[in-house]
């Protein structure tokens, strides 16, 4: 094990110094970092240019300047890391850092929500494989796959942005709207749920009936203008969330372990009196401390309604405890959408460019509505990185569901008769999933580097948009440090992505 | 009737009171600053320095920002035209020869801490662009504006501190525009390179380093006062963003905003009227549109494009305006490199050469080429017919009218074959430069290639991405490319057609310009100036020595609750009369 990390270590190490200089004369040579100055009608042109060639050390020939910056790198080994200035005379080192933390504010949510919608969208088409649920699945998740990012972020911000705000100002849904998605959503769930013809009907009557009622209720009350989900449909959604954990985890016959859920709910409502007293003291540290509470109360409920298997039981408590916590301060942050809306942002409030409403904190510190803030801000790049990313987890997931589901053990599992749940959920699902971490291990790394055009379109100046600048301005300092930053974190994770898949898979083991 | 008559006195009194209220800019009271009103300006990059006179702060998008929260002494309008401010100083021709100038603020200007604007500010903008402190190894201020030719001058400051006397070395006619008008705050500068120093002796301290020329301490000032200002995000010393302009910086967020608010102790000068102004850096022009049409900033610049032109003029509620601005295509003919614009390829038969030339020109589609190429962009833009004056500029008319570029108009087939035959019809093989990629640039040169060849010429192509280095080195014999001005200075053109200046690219020389620019270089009378400019402007279209074809159309899109917004051709643009904008509730 040792041996094989060392032996990973000074490859990576060796191929990122070649990689290095090789990067760095291409970009030294890939333009004219002085193109601006030499067309300026100025009189003192000759002095600027000479000042400025001194200044980023073009009278040193490139493969010296090279090792000037390795040396500067070098010395980041005791902790004086020098990556040199950018053209404008920032350090790089600072660049790098606000950009990084962008990237990942950025990226981060768009990364969880793909892997998430991405495995239930191929765990899902996997079960109904070539159903019309499947196809269309495919199609549209290729659909999205082959669509520019710039052409899905354009129309997302016309749409889902402009437009969207627009409706906002009568947030009346048009009858031919109110008819279509329920008849939509109803065809959906058919899909999802399938069985015979006469199970289809009814889950498309019950889909679309449900989905009319809410877009009703949503269009007739001007929900959207002031969103809240009050205790009621904290209750309803509560239980039904609770119910699809038991089912999937440890099913439905295990009654411990659906009195936990139910339990967990009741607690959860009565929480929400006392959340939403304290709430406005709240920061997102005390939040997630709360979440962290609520997950434990609900593993202790569970934990003493003991059951078959008390940790069983436990496990579904904490689960149902996350998601109803989750809804309760969904509802909070409803609360102050309003104000949000109407105040911050003169009643368009879904944002097309940048990470924040400048100057947000001169009006407000409230956690809530720097919440709202980040979302609306986040929404639109969030949807147009996640649609074309989803697609690859979804297809990734789906094969490797049906291809364990054709293994030997499955039969084997099923043989013995076990019931389809545990058979999917235990045997199959997490065998699945195992050659997914080794993509997802990848992606983090790749996640780093940033998404150049999303960046860009968005006006978020993560690495992406550090890239971009400092290649068009023949940048080297700069375009050497997003190499640096990029190159470490993508070995480093091919290293781990390798050690998990030995720990996660006990036929692999890492060779000695 | 007595009554009656101190009546009318008494009105005479009362309105010369008010009169006299209305002209002193006096205190707070008079602000014109409407509250609650914003407007938010998306621009391609976000603040990197504060000090927009050095050479890493020297942007567009810097000097935006700073001439927002500076005083000047001039302003370019949209005429162009430069207009000055004498509410804050003024600069005053006291001599001739030597040529003695004194630069005088106004005692009462005051940066937004408190402190007066004094000669030793004009004084540290002054040395700054000193060549013997623009040095690598020694004191080093790295200005944008340094050999200027100010060198050798002698400086005095008088009793009272408010005014800068210099007695220039050699006659320097742009004397007006050598003190760049955004200054730091020279008592923030010193203190920040020798930290101790009282607030009241700073400015005292930094006078004498310069008047006994101590180096060591000059050392330590240029450092401050070419990094310290350079900031990307709000700083915790305030006094980095001092401000003695119509705004102040109230805070920076790292590649995302800027958010000026207006300086209250500002009095002297133009009144702004809006209550914030804040910058976002949004750098791809669709997302601009789109912004704009979501209500995010209300107004976007920057040039045109014909997909951002047309998804501009789309939009409802928002006023688009396309422009001129002060980068200018042309096509030069180079003289010196053997090629067929070179007399020596006709054995020093300059005659020859000039025909060849004047055919060549002839024959380049001027009209067609912002027919076709910039008018579906900017219809309004016209034909660019001088050298050396910008459309607009007083004197452009008369230059252009004179100097001969009526002759290139249009494309002239019986004229050029003509002036070919006249030459002995040589065969020319124009080696034709020009940046590759640029779509618009590779049109324009297709529409010349054609041209040229139907009087036999060949047009070779030399297009290239790396031109800009290229240019100057022999290896084309034209080339299209654009200039940029970035002042009226009468000086600038110099560079350009004077013979070895350092943006003679083509090897120009003609000894009527070259006597013309130093007739003007000790000239100051600026009717004399334009006289003299418009001769080279003659030359240079006689000589067959270039063509100016367009200037680069600008794009400005605002809501139309905005007012009174105008492009300028020159730096900064729209932002010229910013104090003048209103916003319609």
């Amino acid at each position: 094990m040792l041996t094989f990390l060392t032996r990973r270590i000074v490859v990576s190490v060796l191929v990122l110094l070649a990689a290095s200089f090789l990067v760095y004369m291409l970009a030294a040579n890939s333009g004219d970092p002085l193109s601006a100055l030499r067309t300026s009608t100025s009189p003192n042109k000759a002095a600027e240019l000479h000042q400025r060639s001194l200044q980023l050390h073009l009278n040193i020939p490139a493969p010296v300047r090279y090792f000037y910056w390795l040396w500067g790198v070098i010395q980041g080994i005791g902790g004086h890391l020098d990556l040199g200035t950018s053209v404008t005379g920032q350090p790089v080192t600072s660049m790098l850092s606000s950009a990084v933390g962008v990237t990942v504010q950025l990226l981060t949510a768009s990364f969880i929500l793909a892997i998430i919608f991405g495995v239930l969208i191929g765990i899902t088409s996997a079960l109904r494989q070539y159903s019309g649920y499947d196809y269309s699945v495919t199609f549209l998740a290729f659909l999205f796959f082959s669509l520019p990012s710039f052409f899905v972020a354009v129309i997302l911000k016309a749409y889902v942005g402009i437009a969207f705000n627009n409706f906002l100002q009568d947030p009346t849904i048009a009858t031919w709207l109110l008819i279509g998605l329920p008849l939509l959503s109803g065809l959906i769930w058919q899909g999802i749920l399938g069985g015979d013809a006469r199970k289809r009907l009814l889950t498309f009557a019950i889909a679309a009936v449900v989905t009319f009622g809410v877009l009703f209720y949503i269009s007739a009350t001007h929900w959207l203008n002031n969103p809240s989900l009050g205790l009621p449909v904290i209750l309803v959604l509560g239980l039904g969330l609770g119910l699809l954990v038991v089912v999937l985890t440890t099913g439905i016959e295990n009654r411990k372990s659906l009195y936990t859920a139910v339990v967990v709910v009741a607690i959860g409502a009565l929480a929400y009196f006392g959340f939403d007293a304290i709430s406005r003291s709240l920061n997102v540290w005390s939040v997630l401390g709360l979440g962290v509470v609520a997950i434990g109360v609900g593993v202790l409920v569970g934990y003493l309604f003991a059951g078959p298997d008390r940790w069983l039981s436990a496990r579904t408590g904490g689960i149902t405890a996350l998601l109803v916590g989750g809804l309760i301060v969904v509802d909070r942050f409803m609360q102050d959408w309003q104000l949000y809306a109407t105040q911050v942002v003169s009643g368009r409030p879904i944002a097309t460019v940048g990470a924040a409403t400048p100057n947000l904190s001169d009006v407000t510190h409230s956690f809530w509505i720097q919440g709202l803030d980040s979302f609306t801000h986040l929404l639109l790049p969030t949807l147009s990185l996640m649609l074309i990313s989803l697609a690859g987890y979804s297809r990734y997931s789906r094969a490797n569901l049906l291809d364990v589901l054709n293994q030997d053990y499955i039969r084997t599992a099923r043989a013995k008769g076990l019931n389809e749940r545990t058979v999917i959920m235990r045997h199959a699902f997490r065998n699945a999933l195992i050659p997914l971490t080794t993509v997802i291990a990848f992606d983090i790394g790749a996640l780093v580097g940033g998404a150049i055009i999303t960046e860009t379109v968005f006006a978020w100046s993560g690495m992406g948009v550090l890239f971009n600048n400092a290649l068009q301005q023949t940048d080297v300092n700069a375009l050497m440090g997003y190499f640096i930053v990029t190159g470490v974190i993508i070995v480093i994770f091919n290293i781990v992505a390798d050690l998990l898949y030995s720990v996660l898979d006990p036929r692999i083991r890492v060779a000695v | 009737m007595k009554l009656k008559r101190i009546g009318v006195v008494a009105a005479v009194v009362a309105a010369g009171a008010l009169a006299l209220s209305g002209c002193s800019a006096g205190s707070g009271d008079t602000s014109e600053i409407v509250k609650g009103t914003s407007i938010t300006v998306a621009q391609n990059q976000g603040l990197s320095s504060v000090n927009s006179n050095s050479a890493n702060g020297n942007t567009t998008y810097n000097g935006n920002i700073t001439y927002m929260t500076n005083s000047w002494f001039y302003y370019y309008d949209n005429t162009p035209k430069i207009v000055f401010n004498k509410a804050f100083g003024t600069e005053t021709l006291v001599k001739k020869s030597p040529q003695t100038v004194k630069y005088t603020i106004n005692s009462g200007v005051k940066w937004s801490d408190g402190q007066p604007v004094t000669a030793a500010d004009l004084l540290l903008n002054y040395e700054s662009g000193l060549t013997k402190y623009n040095d690598p190894k020694g004191a080093n201020f790295t200005a944008a504006a340094f050999g200027l030719g100010i060198d050798g001058s002698k400086v005095s400051i008088s009793k009272d501190g408010q005014s800068l006397t210099v007695v220039y070395k050699d006659p320097y006619v742009d004397y007006q525009l050598a003190l760049s008008t955004t200054m730091l705050p020279a008592h923030v500068v010193y203190k920040l390179a020798f930290p101790g120093t009282t607030t009241k002796a700073a400015s005292g301290d930094l006078i004498k380093a310069f008047t006994s020329d101590n180096s060591a301490s000059i050392k330590k000032i240029a450092k401050v006062w070419s990094s310290a200002f350079d900031l990307t995000a709000t700083p915790s010393d305030k006094s980095l963003i001092l401000s003695d302009g119509p705004y102040k910086i109230a805070s920076i967020e790292k590649n995302a905003s800027i958010s000026l608010v207006p300086n209250t102790t500002y009095n002297w000068g133009p009144k702004p009227k809006i209550a914030k102004f804040t910058f976002r850096v949004i750098a791809d022009p669709t997302a601009q549109v789109q912004a704009l049409q979501n209500g995010e900033v209300s107004v976007i610049y920057g040039q045109a494009d014909a997909d951002t032109t047309a998804a501009l003029k789309a939009l409802s509620g928002v006023t688009t305006v396309t422009s001129p601005s002060a980068t200018y295509e042309h096509v030069d003919l180079t003289f010196n490199n053997g090629g067929p614009f070179d007399p020596a390829t006709y054995g020093g038969d300059a005659t020859k050469a000039l025909e060849v030339r004047q055919a060549f020109l002839k024959l380049i589609p001027r009209q067609d080429i912002v027919d076709k190429l910039v008018h579906p962009i900017a219809p309004n833009l016209k034909l660019d017919d001088s050298n050396v004056f910008l459309p607009g500029q007083d004197g452009y008319d008369a230059s252009a009218a004179a100097n001969g570029s009526a002759d290139y108009a249009k494309v002239d087939l019986a004229g050029a074959k003509a002036l070919l035959a006249k030459a002995g019809n040589p065969t020319v093989n124009v080696k034709f430069m020009y940046g590759k990629s640029n779509t618009r640039r590779a049109q324009e040169f297709a529409l010349i290639q054609a041209s040229e060849a139907q009087a036999g010429i060949n047009v070779i192509d030399a297009g290239n991405d790396d031109w800009g280095s290229l240019l100057g080195n022999k290896s084309y014999d034209a080339v299209l490319f654009a200039f940029q001005s970035t002042s009226l200075g009468v000086t600038a053109f110099q560079a350009i057609f004077g013979t070895g200046g350092g943006s003679n690219y083509n090897g120009y020389s003609n000894k009527t310009v070259d006597a013309d620019f130093a007739k003007l270089s000790g000239d100051f009378d600026a009717a004399d100036q334009r006289k003299l400019l418009a001769d080279v402007d003659k030359h240079a279209w006689e000589d067959a020595a270039d063509a100016t074809i367009f200037q680069f159309p600008d794009v400005n899109g605002w809501s139309s609750k905005i007012q009174n917004v105008s492009d300028n051709p020159l730096s900064p643009a729209i932002f010229w009369n910013y104090f003048n904008w209103t916003v319609k509730k």
